[in-house]
């Protein structure tokens, strides 16, 4: 068979302010062929696919799509080529129909009028919605649909554009055993028709099973590639968590106390978390690990009073929390730092100044008027520049927004900092910061537990939680799956205990 | 699931029940108000301000706000009293109303689009410069037109009064519009999110500047039905309509945030359920300085039931990690 | 040789440019623009620098300003308050109510006049603090709730009134507005008290984190509701203040006071630099956006154009200032 492939890629490379995240990757998907795409959090896939759909550009190297060259300056564009990209949040608007969202800048109409054709867009939408295996009505708003569902319509949008190359990302993470099914057995009679496929997954057995060949990304670079048969899944693990060259962690000098600062016991809310139950010492750094969408953010979100839970007890400090607003939690020593530095962490068109005295303002205010006095409010600034090591260029007057990501992480660390917290949560503390700012950021997190707070470390890469942690967790799908002391740290233990647990396959 | 389901289509329908609610009520303190002849009386009562938030709606359905359109009626009114007193004919005198009306439209797309000045300050900008254009224009005096203008406001056709016609032709286009043609999708579209809708392949320029000037010849057309029911032209014409507008589409369930929201029913019921509660009370002999209490109170209950509902709609919609039930 | 002069031009070209974007950028620029404006119509406008002129227009902002002050508050926080003329209507009705001589409640009491102010300043608060909650316990978009705010309140002063002005208001209440060195006293306290509040008090730096991002203020432990509310209630009270001064100058209580003022009061917040999103504003741009809009207000009255002339160029001036600071943001986003 000597067919043009429906994709190439060869040789591609994309920085993001001059921190590397694809090197040197090249690799051909056949037409009719179905690729797998694995690599931990982080590994550069969805880096990848955004430069096949157009929402990103390549720094060097080339694409082509059937033999064309393929160099998209807009996702319409990379649609009208005959790719669609299936991404994790999904991209309908919920406020139009089914049908409306199919046929959005393509609706067939009556004649040359400007009126849409309804029932040809009816009719359509319904061989469509019957190819994909959906028993819908075309005219059904978006917003009542599951997620499984609006996969299912993103999937007969690109079928209506005619796609060549469908590209899934992690389709299967919020979806039920039987909505699996549905999107499988699609997925085998697109092949059918000569569709290819890219499909990205955490579930490695899904892969093995449905992909003919398969790449595995390692720190933006291609670790292993070949045809499906090739690969076990114990190889896959073990190409994919590799050896990690470049990062390095500071030496821990102490070792946590016994003296538990956060309990929870049995934690549940339906449909997030069930039957969380776990304990948090004075010194201690407790990572928390697993696959997106596995409900780690969420649990922190119900620590600290943002979400509400059903049943089970969190206790800091020996005293039981019971529904209680985190402007309260702060009072008692807590500290969020999210996930959503940008929309959640930081007022970024403030000043340095003003972000880093958010939490602890009331400090640096002088009684009767509650005026700030702004010798102490300068000090304080000054004092934790210096503890977080902000970069000395920046003015304090100066907008957040204009800091690179790990300094503007260090202004949100600085900012609970100066309430001096007992305990923290750190959620994704690393993401989109350089290599640089990431060790300096280790050290903070290992002086702040050296002083007795107790710390709760998300985190989606292992190397970090391995490097840091006195404690691993593991989350699945909303629940606890493993709790490993440092003695039985292991990458490989890890990554199982995180991978969802498919019927039939573990 | 049965009672949250019938609670959010209740909440959905708001409006609806509200008009019913007020024709029950007035039709029972006053049984000619639900007469045939008082519902069609209020139907051209409200022809003018209903015309005038019908392109207002498709304004705040892209998220965006119109204050200029009062500013646009009194400018065209005053073009066109110019003009008529001045001997041009009346078909004439309309169509350069008309003109004026898409003249603004195009003023305001142009800022909002291409300059990307926020809508409510270009379009606040440009109710000043109307305002005092028109104020020249008549040297704020009041102007008496010809006869023309007001048997246009009592004319009929079909047997309908004349503006109660237009008012529903104009309600069954744009509807027709929004509901059937590319465009009208892609208003909505844009209004959800400008972002990820011109992510889709949608020219959002064009659809965003058309929006104003569909709003600016609704408000000349809205204008050239006030004419026929004032029969002159006074300083204070157009006044208010900006915020008569808005409420009549907020009224009839369109947000202000944009992306949700229809004429008809919605706006058109909004415009007509203001004007019967005024209408209901004047047959009542009410106090005419309780009106504005009433309307306010009437449009702060619905803008309330809104918001409840999207607050309930947004908590069926959290994010689920687990599937605890089985499907 | 063409070479040299091009770069000589360029270079000039350059400077120009610099110094341009020094002075578009300088968060003054609308206190430049009224100096410009002012320097530039003094020779053509008879009576414009005359002492009686200038303290008639410093008389006439300042309760413009204090109406520009409080909404300067809301708009912070990233709201908008359209009810403040209404408020302004309500309180000056009421306060007539109490104090005139023909059929006040306390006509001819001593203690009518500070009995009228307070009841004024409260009633101020009490509106903001009604649109407040709406706003943070219902969920309410602002730009509606004060909008149908503004058709009630003003239709209850009315229907108060039954559209009647009320007069006979005694000396010790109207000469709180009427007396200019009563009224600048009172501008400049509430002004000077404002001001620290903004850029001194916890309070103020709560509103501005409001503002930037409510929801990195909340998690940050900020009470963004209670903020919230506040600005409201201090943007009724100021309202209300601001309706003590006009009804001093009126002599009369009128249900239609301010009624004309809420355009120039949100434009004038505006032209300052205050951002309609929200986490922007200073007592001084605010200031400094009242003179301006009154500057041309005034100069065009003395210059005999009408009033529609006058409401025109206010319209042209406020797209203008507008257009401006939408450039502003792009040089800025260009900045090195």
């Amino acid at each position: 068979m000597n067919a043009p492939c429906a994709l190439e890629f060869s040789g591609l490379a994309k920085s993001f302010s001059g921190v590397r995240v694809l090197t040197e990757v090249s690799l051909t998907v056949p037409a009719g062929h179905t690729l797998g795409l694995v690599g931990e959090n982080g590994a550069g896939k969805s880096t990848l696919m955004n430069l096949v759909a157009g929402n990103l550009r390549p720094d060097a190297g080339e694409m082509r799509l059937n033999g064309v060259p393929h160099a998209p300056a807009s996702s319409a564009a990379a649609a009208h080529a005959g790719v669609a990209f299936i991404h994790q949040e999904l991209n309908l608007f919920p406020n139009l129909s089914i049908a409306e969202n199919i046929f959005l800048t393509a609706f067939p109409r009556l004649g040359g009028t400007p009126v849409i054709d309804r029932s040809r867009v009816h009719a359509r939408t319904a061989a469509l919605l019957t190819e994909v295996g959906l028993a819908l009505a075309p005219d059904t708003p978006v917003e009542r649909l599951s997620t499984g569902q609006c996969q299912l319509v993103e999937i007969a949008k690109a079928l209506s554009q005619d796609a060549r190359l469908i590209i899934l990302d992690e389709p299967t993470t919020s979806l039920g055993a039987h909505e699996t099914a549905t999107l499988f057995a699609l997925m085998a009679r697109l092949k059918e028709r000569g569709i290819a496929m890219i499909y990205i997954s955490h579930v490695l057995a899904d892969v093995l099973r449905l992909c003919d060949d398969l790449v595995v990304l390692r720190d933006g670079a291609v670790v292993g590639q070949g045809s499906c048969n090739e690969f076990t899944h114990e190889r896959l693990v073990s190409l994919m968590v590799g050896r990690s060259l470049t990062q390095f962690f500071p030496e821990r000098k102490n070792r946590p106390a016994v003296e538990p600062v956060l309990e929870v016991c049995n934690l549940s809310e339906p449909n997030i978390v069930h039957d969380i139950s776990f304990t948090l010492r004075r010194g201690e750094i407790l990572g928390v690990a697993g696959l997106m969408g596995a409900g780690r953010s969420e649990l922190a979100r119900i620590l600290f009073g943002l979400d509400p839970y059903a049943a089970g007890k969190i206790i800091m400090e020996g005293e039981s929390l019971g529904r209680i607003t985190p402007k309260q939690l702060i009072g008692r020593g807590l500290a969020f730092l999210t996930e959503n530095r940008r929309a959640e962490g930081l007022c970024l068109e403030a000043s340095i100044a003003d972000n880093i005295t958010l939490v602890a303002l009331r400090d640096q205010t002088r009684t009767p008027f509650r005026l700030l006095d702004f010798n102490r409010w300068r000090e304080a600034i000054a004092t934790m520049r210096r503890a977080v090591r902000l970069t000395a260029r920046a003015d304090d007057a100066q907008p957040v927004r204009t800091l690179s990501g790990g300094n503007q992480q260090k202004v949100v660390l600085a900012k609970w900092l100066l309430a001096k917290p007992r305990v923290l949560i750190l959620d994704e503390p690393t993401r989109g910061v350089d290599v640089g700012a990431k060790f300096e950021l280790y050290q903070l997190i290992f002086e702040l537990a050296d002083r007795g707070a107790g710390i709760l470390l998300i985190s989606s890469e292992i190397e970090e939680l391995l490097g840091l942690c006195d404690r691993i967790l593991v989350m699945s799908r909303g629940e606890l799956r493993a709790d490993l002391p440092r003695a039985e740290f292991d990458r490989e233990k890890i990554l199982q205990a995180a991978l969802p647990v498919e019927e039939g396959n573990a | 699931m049965k009672t949250s389901w019938w609670l959010e289509r209740g909440l959905r329908q708001a409006p609806l029940v509200l008009f019913i609610l007020i024709l029950a009520i007035f039709g029972a303190l006053a049984p000619k108000f639900i007469g045939v002849a008082n519902l069609v009386n209020i139907g051209v009562q409200a022809a003018p301000a209903g015309i005038v938030a019908i392109g207002m709606t498709f304004v705040l359905l892209t998220a965006g706000v119109d204050l200029s359109v009062g500013a646009i009626m009194f400018v065209g009114a005053a073009v066109a009293g110019k003009m008529a007193l001045n001997g041009a004919p009346l078909w004439l005198a309309l169509t350069a109303m008309v003109g004026v009306g898409a003249g603004f439209g195009v003023v305001n797309a142009l800022f909002i689009t291409r300059l990307r000045v926020a809508a409510f300050i270009v379009t606040l900008a440009l109710l000043f410069v109307g305002r005092g254009f028109a104020l020249w224009l008549t040297q704020t005096r009041a102007m008496n037109l010809p006869d023309a203008f007001l048997q246009l406001g009592s004319a009929r056709m079909a047997g309908m009064p004349l503006p109660l016609v237009l008012f529903g032709l104009v309600a069954l286009l744009a509807q027709g519009v929004l509901g059937r043609t590319p465009f009208g999708r892609q208003v909505l579209a844009v209004g959800h999110n400008r972002e990820s809708a011109s992510q889709a392949g949608i020219n959002t320029t064009y659809v965003l500047g058309a929006v104003y000037l569909l709003s600016g010849v609704c408000a000349a057309l809205g204008g050239i039905l006030a004419l026929g029911q004032l029969g002159a032209v006074t300083p204070k014409f157009g006044e208010n309509y900006e915020f008569k507008a808005i409420a009549a589409a907020v009224l009839g369930g369109t947000s202000l945030f944009g992306g949700r929201g229809a004429v008809l029913p919605g706006t058109v019921l909004g415009a007509l359920l203001i004007q019967s509660v005024e209408n209901g009370l004047v047959l009542l002999n009410a106090d005419p300085y309780l009106y504005p209490l009433i309307t306010s109170g009437i449009i702060f209950s619905a803008v309330l039931l809104d918001s409840v509902r999207s607050f309930l709609l947004e908590r069926a919609c959290r994010r689920k990690i687990r599937m605890e039930a089985a499907d | 040789m063409a070479d040299l002069s091009h770069a000589a031009a360029k270079s000039v070209t350059d400077r120009l440019t610099a110094t341009l974007r020094r002075v578009a950028l300088s968060e003054y620029l609308v206190l430049w623009l009224s100096v410009i404006y002012f320097l530039a119509l003094a020779p053509f406008t008879p009576g414009l620098v005359s002492p009686e002129n200038l303290v008639n227009l410093l008389v006439a902002l300042l309760p413009l300003f204090l109406v520009a002050l409080g909404q300067t508050f809301v708009l912070i926080t990233g709201g908008i308050d359209l009810s403040v003329t209404s408020t302004i209507a309500l309180s000056s009705v009421v306060g007539a109510s109490i104090v005139n001589g023909n059929n006040g409640w306390l006509a001819g009491q001593w203690f009518a006049a500070p009995v009228a102010v307070l009841a004024m300043l409260a009633l101020g608060a009490a509106v903001g603090a009604l649109n407040g909650l709406a706003i943070t316990r219902l969920r309410m978009p602002p730009f509606i709730v004060t909008l149908t705010g503004m058709m009630f309140f003003s239709g209850l002063a009315i229907w108060f009134t039954q559209s009647k002005n009320i007069g006979g208001l005694p000396v010790a209440f109207t000469r709180l507005g009427g007396n200019g060195w009563l009224a600048g006293a009172i501008a400049l306290a509430t002004g000077a008290f404002a001001h620290l509040m903004l850029t001194r008090s916890l309070f103020g730096r709560w509103l501005f984190a409001t503002g930037h991002n409510a929801r990195t203020a909340y998690l940050s432990g900020v009470p963004v509701r209670g903020v919230t509310l506040a600005a409201y209630v201090i943007c009724g009270f100021c309202a209300a203040l601001a309706a003590v001064l006009y009804t001093g100058q009126a002599e009369t209580g009128s249900p239609v006071l301010g009624q004309r003022v809420l355009l120039d009061v949100i434009g004038a917040t505006i032209i300052g630099g205050t951002s309609l999103f929200g986490g922007k504003g200073k007592v001084l741009w605010t200031l400094c956006g009242v003179l301006f809009l009154k500057l041309v207000d005034n100069s065009l009255n003395l210059l005999n154009l009408s009033i529609f002339t006058i409401t025109m160029v206010k319209g042209g001036v406020i797209l203008f200032a507008a257009l401006l600071d939408a450039t502003r943001h792009r040089l800025a986003g260009s900045r090195p």
